[in-house]
């Protein structure tokens, strides 16, 4: 790290990044969209969000030289980051900023140019496409002086941060988690624990900084307390009219997976639970007209999040839970700073893409309950062998023990050439009619 | 002894012995052996059904579909228990979906191994993981003793032996077989007893030995295949009818997990371990891809061969992300490179084969 990184870095986050987005905000006038009469007001703390998120990307171009950056996977305890200072990027984070803009496809390109397969992830490969071009709607993104990956979430983490790593010629350090075929256990948390331990030089030499224990608890309480309020903001939806749609939560998690550990984080959701708290006690619905009540499964189509928020809102229908977004608030609460390190490995090894299939089926059948659920939608995500393998078995069993009607749209995260609006439009009529029965 | 699979199997278990289906991809085979129990691989079955199609979308990768297939349709009924290691995501759910919703009843271990990249932890842990395996199928198939573990880990070590030296006869030029017959050979080992499988490769290295002493006309050029397994099996009879010769393979369902050091430790569990953590870089334990490229280059180097064909199984992801990069470091080191996308058991396309005819002439 370097004085003048330091300096320049410093000025940017307390000078020139406020003073930048004010000018931005002035110099961009763009025309309101009208207002769709399916949906009650949008939330303020958007605005907010937006702020926030903006900031953090524009930061990180000054970041090199004056903090260590690394590469995250979206399950990564990154915690251990968080003590030794380092500046976080979300590649998975990225991506689906690349497919919200509808920019995936094209970087999904620049891979396939490279030899690599249109059947490999496409987080992946919008990843290595803005690796070889550049291209990216967040301006630039730091190069990484490490690359911090946990197979917690999926083994194609690990294939894709090997990629990474041979062509940034940066340490690669992975978390391995070791799956929950049944139950995890003692030597499977020694493991976790040890690895934990053993990568702490390397993350050391990196920062250039010594680890330290107090710093560590520190920054567990800060991760568990956003994590656990991130878990109440999703609560918010079990009321009749849900304050927010998980549409909403798909934007608004951004923080919870990027800033995790950081008070940024925790002070925005905060924010965000006051104003759906005060929602939720004036009666003010997301959807206008809330007639149905749907649960989502699997990771967004980023690219169709505005359009589905539409169709489904036109039908009085809102999404008010998903296996996705409660993801980050499912086993945080395992976070002790009594017990740092095997409290860490347990939280991070007991996430729903880590654990067996009928776990995440008895967490299907709680949030039905919970969340009073009326039907499923299901996007088996080309992308995501994980969260898609098993998926059909569930959705027959859901449906023979609750009597839950679903859909299942076959599509992707990112990469729009695997979207079929008609095939999509006729499954969605005949879920709207099943559901109407 | 019988050449189908089936009939075989009917009589290991007239001698008692319980069958053990197993997945794809690194698992001890010693300790099914030492439980008195047959490990029958299920990497390719030969099926064209689609009841899988009910549990699985269309991208998921043939290795998986087929695997499903076959207990789908009623053929892996030999099967006493399943065992499904953990190699990619995919196989990871399958375990699932066979354990607890296509309403089998029959038992499913499972076995996790410590991904790389791999520090000190990992050794102990691998230990650990076998132990509880062998806790699990104690439950279901026969007791283990030490004893019984360590003769079947001699029995592994005479396998990898006799397996060793087929191959390193075979990238020397001195064993004049076929890739086909020398495949379906070793591939036999995916369902035969070890006395059996040993008793086959010991008759094939003496038969290809003694055939290389005859003058060979015009030898062709010299490759190595890698992938996951030899398949479509059409592959390696295009091979052997344009006088090519397989001289190494990094191939997933053979070399790369066939070739293990023989451990000297005295404990077989220690023994197992250091076997595991001697295997050749693999995709699936997320090696680094450099060590790869290097031991590549060195089969490349000590056998002669000019070219590498990549036999890749569509949606394998572990092969799908290794190999752009694996393919452009060869190429930089002067090996020809021929990427070829298949689908299991679905043989070549005419210009699938016209792509292979056209590498091996360049090759020369």
């Amino acid at each position: 790290m370097s004085l003048i990184g330091e300096v320049k870095f410093e000025f940017m986050r307390d000078l020139g990044a406020p003073a930048l987005m004010r000018l931005g905000k002035a110099g961009k006038k763009r025309a309101r969209r009208p207002a769709d009469p399916h949906f009650g007001p949008p939330l303020k703390c958007a605005a907010r969000l937006k702020q926030i998120m903006t900031r953090h990307y524009f930061l990180a171009r000054y970041a090199p030289g004056a903090r260590p950056v690394a590469w995250v996977t979206s399950g990564a305890p990154v915690e251990l980051l968080r003590v030794l200072g380092y500046y976080t990027i979300y590649p998975e984070n990225h991506g689906a900023l690349c497919g919200a803009a509808r920019m995936g496809s094209r970087l999904c390109e620049e891979a396939e140019k490279k030899g690599f397969s249109q059947d490999l992830c496409s987080y992946a490969r919008i990843d290595l496409g803005h690796f070889f071009s550049g291209q990216t709607p967040a301006g630039r993104l730091p190069k990484p002086d490490l690359l911090f990956a946990s197979n917690n979430i999926c083994q194609t983490v690990l294939y894709w941060y090997k990629a990474l790593a041979h062509y940034l010629k940066v340490p690669f350090i992975l978390f391995d988690t070791p799956y929950n075929y049944g139950s995890i256990n003692e030597a499977d948390i020694d493991y976790m624990v040890a690895q934990a331990k053993e990568m702490i030089p390397t993350l050391e030499k990196v920062a250039r900084r010594e680890f330290n224990e107090d710093r560590f608890k520190e920054v567990l309480d800060l991760a568990k307390e956003t994590s656990l309020t991130w878990g109440r903001v999703l609560a918010t939806m079990k009321q009749k009219p849900a304050p927010m749609t998980i549409f909403d939560a798909f934007i608004h998690l951004a923080p919870v997976v990027s800033l995790r550990g950081l008070p940024v984080a925790l002070a925005y959701y905060q924010l965000m639970l006051e104003e759906l708290e005060q929602r939720v006690e004036r009666g003010v619905g997301a959807v206008v007209n809330e007639r149905k009540r749907l649960m989502w499964d699997n990771i967004a189509i980023w690219f169709k999040v505005r359009e589905f928020a539409k169709i489904f809102a036109a039908h009085g229908m809102n999404f008010v839970a998903a296996t996705y977004t409660n993801a980050w608030a499912e086993t945080i609460h395992y976070l002790d700073s009594a017990d740092t390190w095997r409290s860490l490995a347990k939280a991070y090894s007991l996430v729903i893409l880590n654990n067996n299939l009928n776990h995440r089926l008895g967490l299907m059948e709680n949030m039905i309950k919970d969340y009073a659920v009326d039907g499923l939608v299901v996007h088996s995500a080309r992308s995501c062998k994980p969260y898609s393998v098993g998926q059909y078995d569930m959705r027959r069993i859901l449906m023979e023990r609750l009597n839950v009607p679903s859909v299942v749209i076959e599509a992707d995260i990112t990469d729009s050439r695997h979207y079929s609006e008609e095939q999509a439009r006729t499954r969605l009529e005949a879920f709207f009619e099943a559901l109407e029965d | 002894m019988s050449d189908r699979r089936q009939d075989y199997l009917r009589s290991q278990k007239a001698l008692g012995r319980h069958v053990l289906g197993v997945f794809p991809a690194l698992y001890p085979r010693e300790l099914a052996w030492a439980m008195n129990s047959l490990p029958v691989e299920i990497w390719d079955p030969p099926l064209a059904g689609a009841q899988a199609h009910g549990h699985l979308q269309p991208y998921i990768c043939s290795v998986v579909r087929l695997g499903l297939e076959l207990i789908l349709s009623g053929q892996a009924e030999l099967c006493d228990a399943f065992l499904f290691p953990h190699t990619c995501d995919s196989i990871q759910n399958l375990a699932s979906v066979v354990h607890d919703y296509i309403g089998q009843e029959r038992p499913c271990y499972f076995l996790y191994h410590p991904k790389a990249p791999v520090g000190p932890s990992a050794r102990a842990y691998y230990l650990e993981q076998l132990k509880r395996l062998a806790g699990q199928m104690g439950d279901g198939l026969e007791p283990l003793t030490d004893e019984r573990l360590a003769r079947a880990v001699a029995q592994g070590q005479e396998i990898a032996r006799l397996t060793a030296e087929l191959y390193a006869a075979r990238a020397e030029g001195g064993l004049a077989t076929g890739a086909g017959e020398f495949y379906r050979v070793l591939r036999r080992g995916e369902w035969l007893w070890p006395e059996d499988h040993a008793a086959e490769l010991g008759a094939l290295l003496a038969a290809g030995r003694h055939a290389a002493t005859r003058p060979r006309k015009n030898p062709g050029p010299r490759i190595i295949l890698s992938g996951i397994v030899p398949n479509p099996p059409e592959v390696l009879t295009l091979l052997d009818e344009l006088g090519a010769a397989v001289a190494h393979d990094d191939l997933l369902g053979c070399g790369r997990r066939l070739l293990f050091t023989p451990s000297q430790a005295s404990d077989p569990w220690v023994a197992l371990t250091e076997q595991y953590l001697s295997l050749p870089p693999c995709s699936t334990r997320g090696d680094s891809i450099v060590a790869r490229r290097d031991r590549i280059l060195e089969l490349a180097s000590a056998s002669g061969a000019k070219g590498v064909i990549f036999l890749l199984v569509k949606f394998c992801e572990p092969e799908l992300f290794d190999a752009p990069i694996l393919a452009e470091e060869l190429k930089t080191e002067g090996l020809a490179v021929l990427p070829l996308e298949v689908e299991l058991n679905q043989g070549l396309s005419g210009q699938t084969a016209t792509r292979v005819e056209a590498f091996l002439e360049m090759l020369g």
